[in-house]
């Protein structure tokens, strides 16, 4: 019986009864906790009533807030789809030239953050329509982040395309049904988990962003949360709207776990998967190919026309008044909150991934979950809860790193929970059977069998938080310790009423990519590395 | 041995050691973490090495500045936490007696009014305060004004000429103006709003910010209203004369831009003339330094200097004057207000949320 299927049905024929080892509740539960303390901060912090909630709702621009949120994270979501699942397929299913250049081209996006590339557009914008308000508003922000955002569909919908058994889809042919009609209802179905974790991490993403959208024009609930608390100092109402975002962040992990679906798919019997015919494009394969190079100029070659342009001119003007030694410093705090930040999270995340993989029930998806509600908040509504906690209870933490570690940690635990998750679900729990047989205690196993196995997806899980913390924006704006910045505020500190033409934020921008780049690109690398046989360890 | 699932386990007995274990990893990890990280919590005790927490909500640029030449004058160390003027107001009330800040320097008067009233500053020296422009300074003396920024119009000339603009910002609720002008509700905004609820009343104050509301784009921020004016994206915008000057620096002078900047004068709540304010807390440990920060930044060969030549604001010290082509300040006519008075911020603020501008 293939090792696959064992993992499949494992949670199908685990036996009632056999609960999880205490070591692994008791940090899993801990962990649960310090990724709620957030929400906890945000409801009972002395002064919340319902009445008081409600007043502060019934704003005239309360609704509009919401619908501005919500048509903004419905809109990109679905364009991240129709755009990830097509390049996917594009680069997979049909014999494009160049293929594997497409597909690491297709997938460079992710490099980028969201709030740079909207500050390259609006820079392009001034430079080549200054009077157009094309890239503002709901539509402008629709296009401009779904050209930033799509690879978080593309590389998994991609992946797992690659994974898939065509032979499910011919035999679907060979009975009859037509080939767009075979796709859409065979493979399309088996891709659901794929496009769903991506998606989500778009929707709740777009709950949370804030410098992409401010750039933008496009006022939404964070936004507005940022802006209460900043510019007219009114926590209350910000935190009223932040009990709304929380609410909105549930319902959309609601509708994820409904997409999702429950069956899982798997192969029965061993072999290998044959690759797929690919569709011949024909007379269109011009058109797609002119469809690519579009896209290409557009997602990545707008924000690096602003960037090299920007640096060429600071450059060309002798690097008029720029700071070369605070770009360095802003680098190095950069690199070592990320470094810091991607260690703690690893170590932080295991228990509660071991627990959602091998003990999966109600205990498991409600630790799960709970990392997931933290991380789907604005980030200044945890930075808040942060300086409450620490100013009350945590003094000596008070405006150091190790709080703004603690804060990206809350914030990106479930990033490296759903890799991990992953890399443990290939380690089987055969080996630990045959491990614990031979007498070795549990941890021990852990150590010496299931974490070697996961290795891969822990550290994919280390390289993806290690991306989110280069970009993250508004929490470190909060409660950075005084005196040291990260490439992120430093460029931010440049659209605060300085000029908009770049030149003052190519160098940090580039920096800023470059640090991102870096985990992006491995990240890719590990997705187009060839298909494992799906379970099947070395 | 025991059969749980069918295949042998080796019996384990309570796994208390184990937790143990992890905990004293975690306190392992966490204690490795903190001597990179406990620098920043330490404050130098002795005499010597004195360093000085200053809160601006200035330009991160101009809060650094001003802490170097400081520095570099008197040998203090200064440490800069650069943010928002309503953020660090914030963190301040949270800090409560426990707060870091020894000195705080706003872009706006209002949460310098509003935290005065709650009577978090010590008495700013007479002296300090008789160096500036008295007009602006408030009537408690427990804050000293060092710059100011006017309220004004910008417009673009291609789109709308200078007669045509509007005589006073009330009119702007007129449905003639609708798709016409820009605005973003920054600080000067807020105290825009203060000023109107003490002068004109509250009612009449959430009628206008309706109008405004109704007629105008909100852009979020200042330099997006000034870029938007430059490119002819809309007609004119209420913003704050600093960033249309910036700009004009930037581009080798004023006759370089596109856009023109109004001052409105005639005491209109558009020329409002807003003062840029320092206060030392009375939680600071440090009053000494902190007094003579303040009176160095309104010395006029001392932060005067900074605020005349790096950026396009106001200074006050008489004699003084900007090199930035700035307007003269005896040329503007803003209306008569005390600075002091603009700390009405939570109504200001209950009043733009209801109207749903924010």
């Amino acid at each position: 019986m293939s090792t696959e299927l064992e993992a499949g049905a494992e949670h199908r024929r685990r036996p009632r009864g056999a609960k999880p080892p205490a070591t692994l509740v008791v940090p899993a539960v801990l962990v649960a906790l310090l990724a709620l303390t957030p929400v906890g901060y945000l409801l009972f912090r002395g002064g919340m009533s319902f009445p008081r909630l409600l007043h502060e709702l019934s704003s005239p621009s309360t609704g509009t807030l919401i619908s501005h949120t919500l048509l903004l994270a419905v809109g990109v979501t679905l364009a991240c789809i129709v755009l990830g699942v097509a390049l996917a397929v594009l680069v997979v299913r049909t014999d494009l030239p160049a293929k594997r250049f497409w597909t690491v081209l297709f997938a460079l996006p992710l490099g980028i953050p969201a709030f740079v590339t909207s500050y390259t557009w609006v820079a392009a914008g001034y430079e080549f329509a200054p009077r157009s308000t094309f890239i503002y508003g709901l539509r402008g922000a629709i296009i401009v982040l779904s050209l930033a955002l799509y690879p978080y569909v593309y590389l998994p919908v991609m992946a797992a395309l690659r994974g898939l058994d065509p032979a499910q889809e011919e035999a679907a042919r060979s009975m009859g049904v037509r080939p767009f009609s075979a796709f859409f209802r065979v493979t399309l179905s088996q891709l659901r988990t794929a496009i769903a974790g991506g998606s989500l991490i778009i929707a709740l993403h777009m709950l949370a962003e804030f410098g992409a959208l401010e750039l933008l024009r496009y006022q939404t609930l964070t936004t507005a949360i940022v802006q209460r608390v900043t510019v007219l100092s009114a926590p209350e109402a910000a935190r009223a709207l932040s009990v709304v975002l929380a609410v909105g962040a549930l319902l959309f992990l609601a509708a994820d776990a409904f997409l999702r679906g429950r069956s899982t798919p798997t192969r029965m019997g061993g072999g290998v998967a044959r690759s797929a015919v690919p569709w011949r494009l024909g007379r269109t394969k011009a058109v797609w190919l002119g469809a690519c190079v579009l896209l290409t100029i557009f997602a990545l070659g707008v924000p690096l026309y602003s960037m090299v342009t920007g640096l060429t001119r600071l450059v060309l003007d002798g690097g008029a008044g720029f700071d070369w030694t605070r770009l360095g410093s802003a680098a190095l705090d950069t690199a070592q909150y990320a470094v810091a930040t991607a260690l703690v999270a690893s170590v932080v995340a295991i228990p509660v991934s071991l627990l959602a993989v091998r003990y999966p029930g109600w205990l498991a998806t409600l630790t799960e979950r709970s990392t997931w509600i933290a991380h789907s908040l604005p980030g200044v509504v945890v930075s808040l809860a942060l300086v409450y906690l620490s100013v009350r209870w945590l003094t000596p933490f008070y405006q150091t790193s190790a709080l703004l570690v603690a804060g990206y940690v809350i914030l990106f635990l479930p990033i490296a929970v759903g890799a991990q998750q992953v890399g443990i679900a290939h380690a089987s729990p055969q080996f630990d059977k045959v491990s614990r047989s031979l007498g070795i205690g549990g941890l021990a196993t852990f150590f010496r069998v299931t974490l070697p196995l996961a290795l891969p997806g822990v550290a994919a899980g280390a390289v993806l938080v290690l991306l989110n913390v280069g970009k993250e924006l508004t929490m470190t704006l909060l409660l950075h310790p005084t005196g040291t910045r990260t490439l992120a505020t430093a460029l931010w500190a440049t659209t605060d009423g300085e000029v908009l033409d770049f030149s003052a934020a190519a160098p940090y921008a580039v920096a800023l990519v470059v640090i991102t780049a870096i985990p992006a690109f491995l990240l890719i690398r590990q997705t187009l590395q060839p298909s494992r046989g799906g379970g099947r360890t070395r | 041995m025991n059969f749980v699932d069918g295949t042998p386990r080796a019996t384990r007995s309570p796994s208390l050691a184990r937790l143990g274990l992890l905990a004293l990893l975690g306190v392992a990890l966490v204690s490795a973490l903190m001597p990179a990280f406990a620098d920043d919590a330490a404050q130098a005790s002795s005499p010597a090495d004195v360093t000085l927490t200053i809160y601006s909500g200035q330009h991160e640029s101009l809060g650094e500045a001003l802490a170097a030449a400081f520095e570099a004058e008197t040998g203090i160390k200064v440490a800069v936490r650069s943010s928002k003027d309503a953020n660090l107001a914030n963190q301040i009330l949270e800090e409560g007696a426990r707060s870091q800040a020894d000195v705080f320097i706003t872009e706006e008067p209002g949460q310098l009014a509003a935290l005065d009233e709650k009577g978090l500053f010590a008495p700013v020296d007479q002296a300090t305060l008789a160096q500036v422009d008295q007009r602006l300074n408030p009537d408690s003396g427990d804050w000293v004004a060092y710059a100011a920024r006017s309220r004004v119009i910008f417009y673009n000339p291609s789109l709308i000429s200078e007669d045509e603009l509007p005589t006073s910002i009330l009119d702007l609720t007129d449905p003639a103006w609708k798709g016409k002008f820009a605005y973003a509700p920054s600080g000067a905004f807020v105290s825009t709003v203060t000023y109107l609820i003490t002068s004109i009343g509250e009612e009449q104050t959430r009628d206008w910010l309706q109008g405004i509301k109704a007629n105008g784009v909100n852009l979020l921020k200042n330099g997006a209203v000034r870029d938007a004016v430059e490119a002819g994206q809309i007609a004119f915008g209420l913003s704050n004369h600093y960033y249309w000057y910036l700009l004009a620096q930037k581009q080798g002078g004023p006759d370089k831009l596109a856009s023109k900047v109004h001052f409105m004068g005639d005491g209109d709540a558009g020329a409002l003339l807003l003062a840029s304010g320092a206060a030392v807390l009375k939680t600071s440990t440090h009053q000494a330094e902190a007094q003579r920060f303040l009176a160095w930044l309104t010395d006029p060969q001392g932060g005067q200097q900074i605020i005349a030549t790096t950026t396009p604001q106001y200074p006050l010290a008489p004699g003084v004057e900007s090199t930035m082509g700035l307007k003269p300040l005896s040329e503007l006519s803003p209306p008569d207000v005390d600075q002091g008075s603009l700390g009405g911020v939570d109504e200001a603020r209950d009043l733009i949320i209801q109207t749903g501008i924010i």
